[in-house]
């Protein structure tokens, strides 16, 4: 008997609504007796709902029949009817989990008020009735035990501002909900019956004026409960002020409810579904423009959750136009699922933290722990794998770009980007330790439903991987290796290097260990590469919190990245690179601020590789990148689209500010790894690209071209600016910049010669750069300093590291013997060999203004006069000088016997361009030239020597003096302070004068405009929220009005 | 007098309804005292509540029983139908419920801070 | 190409090493003589230069300031006797051809960087704030007379579709109207205006600073290390001469050609040095990127229209 209650019952679908009546009974019960108890039934209650939700989509997914539940005995249309489907089901579960979790965190509210527990069960149970119910009236019913529910917990708090944002909730709503009920009656009267699927099998009886308007009231009721912009003032000012588990559930839950309401009613609905993808997409767009705006915490929130929303209604409005039913749980579910679980940690979070403005969230900058939590909830809301939503905003843009939506698509990563920017800003100000921040104390059981939403999403997010079939459960390896490593991140000390160095070598070979050319080559250079940089970071002994658990899964995600083989790997890995460089980068001294920067770059040219991805998989519906070459006509789309993409990750010409602010701001070793190697994955990129997509086609060569003016510009410019920089990380940033603008430069010329030049630069770059950037790794740890005109003479000091530097810098300049030459001559050729003649001049002249940065940097750190302070300073720390001296010795290797580099990089180009190396004994011969290496090095060798032995054997006959820093000629003065007498400061003042006007801060000054743009957009387009609950309501009936319109209500 | 007697009750009940709805959104939209919004509220609810039982109604019909006096086969063109009239007692106790909501939202907000006045609760926005 | 015999070519391009050294120097006398007679002085006798490299290299006394200090000459003087090896001298003498089978034209102009850069180390070790500035001043100037000449060289990359010395003579032969000065001219203007700067004469002579003393890279160095910086000024001046005649002016069959060919060169330099006052730096960068920048632009473009089928 019981048994037979507990199976037919409770365990039923209808057991949620059993047990929430029922528990709402027993609460005041227990309340009476003993307070706990009443909590404990409260929760034991919410707990028995989210079980039974779970058993029944659990049985309808093994294959059971929908369930339907028909109450009076009598079956539908005479009766209200509930269904438990496979969506429906999905749905339910989620909000009952939320709703399980917001309990846990609103328990110390909720202890104070009993009669909290009965409307939380109430609300609850009202929005799973919103989301079963299969009749427009209950609906409405159900709708309003929400709403009532809803407004009586706002009201839990009695303070001033809640009460007037609860006041106003309630005349938005009300009036809302009677325009519902109207638009029912109005139905009823046409179709003779209120049950959802009778009236949609009847929808042609709802028509003429009267049909029109009654469907225009129910949707329109049901879109303003959804918060559209712009009638949504009223649910913004709740979700600022009302308490955190209350907002939450009304962001998640009875939003989720209201939107399964909409996606109910959507088969009556089809004229409306461009005004309602409009709604959507307007509302989605716009919340995150004025979000930019906000510093409030709950209230960006806010305009998150209404995006978000916004989102949800352009994703399902599009996905039934474009027939795409059978996507409609991977993209809305998973969207869904992603905005609940995040937002709702999200709003947990602020509650805890319970700092409204986002600038006192540096309370938590020293909990990393809470950190953590905050980034994988702002990571996930953004769409960043491995998180739900990065799969369906995939997929969603597949499908769009399949139906030639390109304008949706558009306005959905525009938005992406600006809500990308609000949310990571506020990361930004929780990472940002400053001085007078107050240490927040933080109970570890307050924090427990935020972690386990987090937890929830990274599980839903590898669920969704294998719903894709995206059967590459490696691809995951990257994060898995990077909580490994975490476990052991408490440990202080260099060590630490070790275990990362071990599990990112066999992480690496083993992803790494089958590919083939390019891929192959490629791998070397980036994990081999990477390790070998890796080595460094034991230089420093502290703890560097986070700092090897990101590092692990940065280089593992370059592992995955070469071993892709559709763009959604490539693209997944890629945007793990992104969020674990940016991470690292704000690791950094000053690395918050560059860092958002950069983050906001790489997550726009991730969009626009996105698209080109998208484009190219609507032309040919596969992903494989091997397909690339079969895009059709839309060939020199994809190709544009994947090289802007690429070209602003390496800091082309334009969109290269993000460059030397996030170079120099972090940490030193970091920036090793950020310019030798992260910058490669670009270079990869772009030949992976070129190589599917140039080559084979002709039209590809246009955009080509201007690939290469972008490359030379890059390089121009990159030098022209560093020349007068005088802090050491940034003049070698900006000279990283330059010298990657020869390798777009080399890719885009198409030509086997250019290729193996490009490579060859790649490689060579990875070495010097590699090398300047370790050394200035031991100069700033020695000094303590990063302006040149501080430090000077440091070759006392420090001669190892000058003689490093000095080989790097003849290895960049291009001046023979060492590596550079090659390049340099390799590129001159392939560009006389094409007739681009304007770029080889630019070329040339770039190189040129190099020297002058290149020697600014060796004068004025190691030459010229020491300060007095600088006198007892000591060498770099072997470990820093070791992997350098690996890179010198290959750079010496290189020099004397390019061939050996050469022949495996021309194998690896073979199958796209044919080889056109030609050898002649050790020198590579061109149409135009010839160039014999080993021969340069050796008569370079001879005639250095001779001048040397002719000086030595001279200094026989005298003795030389060693003489004290100021045995100086010095024209009758007297010099006795070091800074009076180092020649540093402005070093290129001249320069200045005369091509200063070159390199004024255009593109900085471009992009901070258009920041300043989008804020002054965004305060405009948020001036209807005046706070004035009748303003709101004006502005719905408003809305109302303009539907009508929209739709063609005069027409009718 | 004629014309209003051929008026049927429905669409004069209809009408008032509609009309009662205007005037309430018309009070919510420019009354400022909260308590005159609340009046707007009832007004619009208590309009929308005719338009239902107006739509229901049929000229001349009876009761919606199904006995002697109506046979089965003339009950649908016969009878009132007895859905809206169901509806509306629903809908009047939701009224009800909100309306006294917003009351006790009002009176909570006097005490918190001593006005009932709309444009003076206005310290969230943007 | 791979065989080739080592010692015979060292001792080969030893001789030419000579030659245009003891060349050098004689004509920085020629020179120095010349214009002391625009000034109404006397000048200094042919031995002059001769005399002060062998005094320089007996004088006594030699301090150091630390190793790259000692090195800098090193590498000075290595680079203009690399930047030698790399030309062919006399054309169609394999003896007179050095190491020319190293590398194109693109080494030669590469090179000669080698030793400007190790010389800049060397003074900057001095830690004279005075070498640091001439040398920021110079490497300052040679990024703008750089951009004529390339432009010049790509324009004759062009004409001749090589990069090979040897072979860009070649074709300069058969006659004086075979000359890249009278069959691509806007070049070669291009090119001798840049030549002007390369030189380091009035008007561009402000990062040596002859007048003043002491400024400009060479200020620390004395005895020895001086008498390497004169040796290399004498023979990396004379490498310059010869580039030029090879790529502009038909080269040279013979070493009286040769040697009339470029001191006719070097006049135009010093004809202009004599009658021009200094340029400031950032003057003389603005003048190399407008009228020579110019005509070299107009070089390639022709080139493009009259070589390129």
């Amino acid at each position: 008997m019981v048994s037979t209650l507990i199976n037919d019952v409770l365990l039923q679908p209808l057991g949620i609504y059993v047990i929430a009546l029922g528990a709402g009974f027993l609460v005041p019960l227990f309340n009476r007796a003993h307070r706990g108890s009443a909590i404990l039934v409260f929760l034991a209650a919410l707990a028995a709902m989210v079980a039974i939700s779970g058993i029944n989509l659990i049985a309808i997914m093994n294959g059971a029949a929908p369930v339907d539940i028909e109450t009076a005995g009598i079956a539908p249309p005479f009766s209200i009817n509930l269904r438990f489907g496979l969506y429906e089901g999905g749905f339910v579960l989620a909000v009952n989990t939320a709703a399980i979790l917001a309990a846990l965190h609103l328990l110390p509210l909720l202890k104070q008020h009993a009669s909290a527990l009965l409307l939380y069960l109430i609300l609850v149970m009202g929005i799973n009735g919103m989301i079963m119910t299969r009749d427009l009236f209950n609906l409405f019913i159900f709708i309003e035990i929400t709403s009532i529910a809803t407004y009586a917990l706002i009201g839990i708090e009695r303070t001033g501002s809640v009460l007037a944002a609860g006041f106003k909730y309630i005349i938005a709503t009300s009036i809302a909900s009677s325009f519902f009920l109207l638009g029912t009656i109005f139905i009823y009267y046409q179709a003779g019956t209120l049950n959802i699927d009778d009236i949609i099998a009847h929808r042609h009886l709802v028509q003429g004026p009267v049909g029109f308007i009654a469907c225009l009231f129910v949707l329109t009721s049901l879109l303003i409960e959804l918060k559209p912009y712009p009638a949504n003032g009223w649910g913004l000012d709740v979700y600022e002020t009302a308490p955190s588990g209350i907002a939450s559930l009304i962001s998640v839950g009875v939003s989720a409810g209201v939107f399964f309401a909409v996606y109910k009613i959507l088969p009556l609905m089809a004229d409306y579904m461009n005004s309602i993808a409009l709604i959507g997409g307007i509302t989605f767009l716009v919340s995150n423009v004025i979000g930019l705006k906000q510093i409030n915490v709950k209230r960006l929130l806010g305009y998150s959750s209404i995006g978000q929303m916004g989102l949800l209604t352009l994703a399902l409005a599009l996905l039934l136009q474009l027939d795409a039913s059978s996507l409609l749980p991977l993209i809305v579910g998973g969207l869904f699922i992603n905005h609940l679980l995040a937002k709702a940690g999200l709003f947990w979070l602020a509650g805890i933290i319970n700092r409204s403005d986002i600038h006192d969230w540096s309370a938590i900058a020293q909990r990393p722990g809470l950190l953590f939590l905050l980034g994988t909830l702002i990571a996930a809301l953004i769409g960043l794998p491995p998180f739900p939503g990065f799969w369906a905003k995939w997929q969603l843009v597949m499908l769009l770009a399949d139906g030639g939506e390109y304008a949706w698509i558009s306005l959905l990563l525009v938005g992406s980007l600006l809500e990308a920017a609000y949310l990571f800003r506020w990361f930004s100000h929780a990472r940002a330790a400053d001085e007078n921040h107050a240490n927040i104390s933080v109970n570890f059981w307050q924090t427990t439903p935020v972690f386990i939403a987090a937890l929830l999403l990274f599980g839903t997010g590898y669920g969704m991987s294998t719903v894709m079939h995206f059967n590459a459960t490696y691809m995951f390896l990257p994060i898995v290796a990077g909580f490994v490593l975490l476990l052991i991140d408490g440990v202080h000390g260099r060590l630490k290097d070790l275990p990362m160095l071990v599990i990112v070598a066999a992480g690496g070979y083993w992803l790494t260990r089958d590919l083939e050319g390019i891929n192959r080559l490629f791998s070397y250079l980036l994990i081999g590469g990477g390790l070998l940089v890796s080595i460094a970071a034991m230089y420093r002994n502290d703890a560097r919190k986070g700092f090897y658990p990101l590092l692990a899964i940065l280089l593992l995600s370059l592992a995955t990245l070469l071993h892709s083989k559709t763009s959604l790997e490539f693209f997944f890995s890629w945007e793990l690179m992104t969020l674990s460089s940016y991470l690292l980068v704000t690791l950094g001294r000053e690395g918050v601020k560059p860092g958002l920067r950069y983050l906001l770059f790489s997550l726009g040219s991730a969009y626009f590789i996105f698209t080109g991805f998208a484009v190219h998989y609507a032309a040919t519906g596969s992903i494989e990148i091997a397909s690339l070459g079969a895009s059709g006509d839309t060939m020199g789309l994809v190709f544009s689209l994947l090289a802007i993409g690429f070209v602003i990750k390496m800091g082309g010409f334009g969109v290269h500010v993000w460059l030397p602010d996030a170079y120099a701001e972090s940490n030193d070793d970091f920036t090793a790894i950020l310019s030798a190697v992260i910058s490669k994955a670009g270079v990869f990129g772009l030949i992976i690209v070129a190589a599917n997509l140039g080559v084979r086609s002709d039209i590809g060569l246009d955009p080509a071209y201007v690939l290469g003016w972008i490359g030379i510009l890059t390089a121009t410019f990159g030098a022209l600016m560093a020349v007068f920089q005088e802090d050491i990380k940034r003049l070698v940033a900006y000279s990283s910049m330059g010298q990657l603008g020869y390798i777009v430069t080399g890719i885009a010329l198409m030509s086997h010669l250019g290729w193996v030049s490009a490579l060859y630069m790649t490689v060579n770059h990875f070495l010097f750069k590699g090398i300047l950037f370790l050394s200035i790794a031991g100069i700033i740890l020695r000094t303590n300093e990063r302006l040149m005109y501080k430090m000077g003479g440091l070759i006392k000091n420090m001669p190892v590291t000058f003689v490093f530097t000095m080989i790097a810098i003849i290895a960049m300049s291009g001046v023979p013997p060492l590596t550079g030459f090659g390049g340099k001559w390799m590129l001159f050729n392939a560009l006389m060999d094409k007739g681009w003649h304007w770029i080889a001049a630019l070329a040339f002249f770039s190189s040129a203004v190099a020297f002058l940065y290149m020697f600014r940097l060796l004068q004025t750190v190691f030459l010229g006069q020491r300060k007095l302070e600088h006198r007892e300073l000591r060498e770099a720390p072997i470990i820093l000088l070791v992997p350098q001296f690996v890179m010198i010795v290959a750079i010496m290797i290189i020099s004397a016997y390019p061939k050996l580099l050469l022949d495996p990089l021309s194998v690896a180009i073979d199958p796209w361009l044919a080889n056109t190396l030609v050898w002649n004994g050790a020198a590579l011969q061109t149409h135009y030239g010839y160039w014999n290496a080993p021969m340069i090095m050796m008569v370079v060798g001879g005639v250095w020597m001779v001048p040397l032995i002719l000086l030595l054997l001279m200094s026989l006959t005298f003795r030389i003096q060693k003489v004290e820093q100021f045995n100086i000629v010095y024209a009758a003065e007297r010099p006795n302070r070091p800074e009076d007498t180092h020649f540093a400061y402005n070093f290129f003042a001249h320069y200045d004068r005369a091509l200063g006007f070159l390199v004024r801060p255009r593109a900085t000054a471009f992009w901070n405009t258009v920041v300043e743009w989008s804020h002054t957009l965004g305060s405009t387009l948020r001036v209807f929220y005046n706070g004035n609950g009748q303003t709101y309501a004006l502005f719905i009936l408003i809305y109302f009005v303009a539907m009508f319109l929209l739709n063609g209500g005069l027409g009718q | 007098m004629s014309i209003i007697a051929d008026i049927p009750v429905s669409l004069i009940v209809l009408c008032s309804g509609l009309g009662l709805i205007l005037i309430g959104l018309w009070g919510m939209l420019t009354q400022r005292n909260m308590i005159r919004m609340i009046v707007g509220f009832s007004l619009t609810d208590t309009g929308i509540h005719m338009v239902m039982v107006s739509i229901g109604y049929v000229t001349g019909g009876t009761a919606p029983i199904i006995n002697d006096a109506v046979p089965m086969a003339e009950a649908a063109s016969r009878i009132v139908d007895p859905v809206p009239s169901a509806l509306v007692l629903t809908a009047i106790v939701i009224g009800l419920g909100v309306t006294a909501v917003m009351l006790s939202f009002a009176v909570r907000i006097y005490k918190a801070r001593k006005t009932l006045m709309i444009d003076e609760c206005t310290e969230s926005k943007w | 190409m791979t065989d080739i015999d080592w010692l015979s070519k060292a001792a080969y391009f030893s001789l030419t090493l000579l030659i245009v050294t003891f060349y050098g120097l004689l004509v920085t006398a020629f020179i120095y003589r010349l214009i002391a007679k625009v000034q109404g002085r006397i000048g200094i006798p042919y031995r002059q230069p001769f005399i002060n490299i062998l005094k320089n290299i007996f004088k006594r006394t030699a301090i150091s300031h630390g190793v790259m200090f000692y090195l800098g000459p090193v590498f000075r003087l290595a680079g203009g006797i690399g930047t030698l090896a790399f030309i062919p001298v006399i054309y169609g003498s394999e003896m007179f051809s050095n190491f020319s089978m190293a590398g194109d034209l693109f080494l030669v102009i590469y090179f000669m960087f080698f030793g400007q850069l190790g010389m800049a180390l060397g003074a900057g070790e001095s830690g004279h704030p005075y070498s640091a500035i001439g040398i920021a001043r110079g490497l300052s100037q040679m990024t703008a007379y750089e951009v004529p000449f390339v432009l010049a060289v790509i324009a004759i990359v062009i004409q001749y579709d090589t990069l090979s010395l040897t072979e860009i003579v070649a074709a300069q032969q058969g006659g004086w109207q075979n000359w890249t000065l009278f069959t691509n001219w806007l070049a070669v203007l291009a090119a001798m205006l840049a030549f002007l700067g390369m030189t380091g004469y009035s008007p561009f002579d402000i990062f040596l600073a002859p007048q003043e003393i002491p400024i400009g890279p060479p200020t620390e160095f004395h005895s020895a290390y001086l008498s390497m910086l004169q040796t290399n000024r004498a023979l990396f001046g004379a490498t310059k001469l010869i580039l030029f005649m090879n790529l502009f002016f038909g080269g040279a069959t013979g070493w009286i050609e040769l040697m009339i060919k470029t001191l006719l060169i070097y006049l135009v330099a010093i004809i202009v040095g004599v009658a021009f006052p200094r340029f400031r730096v950032e003057q003389a960068i603005r003048f190399f990127f407008k009228i020579p920048t110019l005509i070299g632009i107009m070089a390639i473009v022709y080139a493009q229209m009259v070589f390129v089928s």
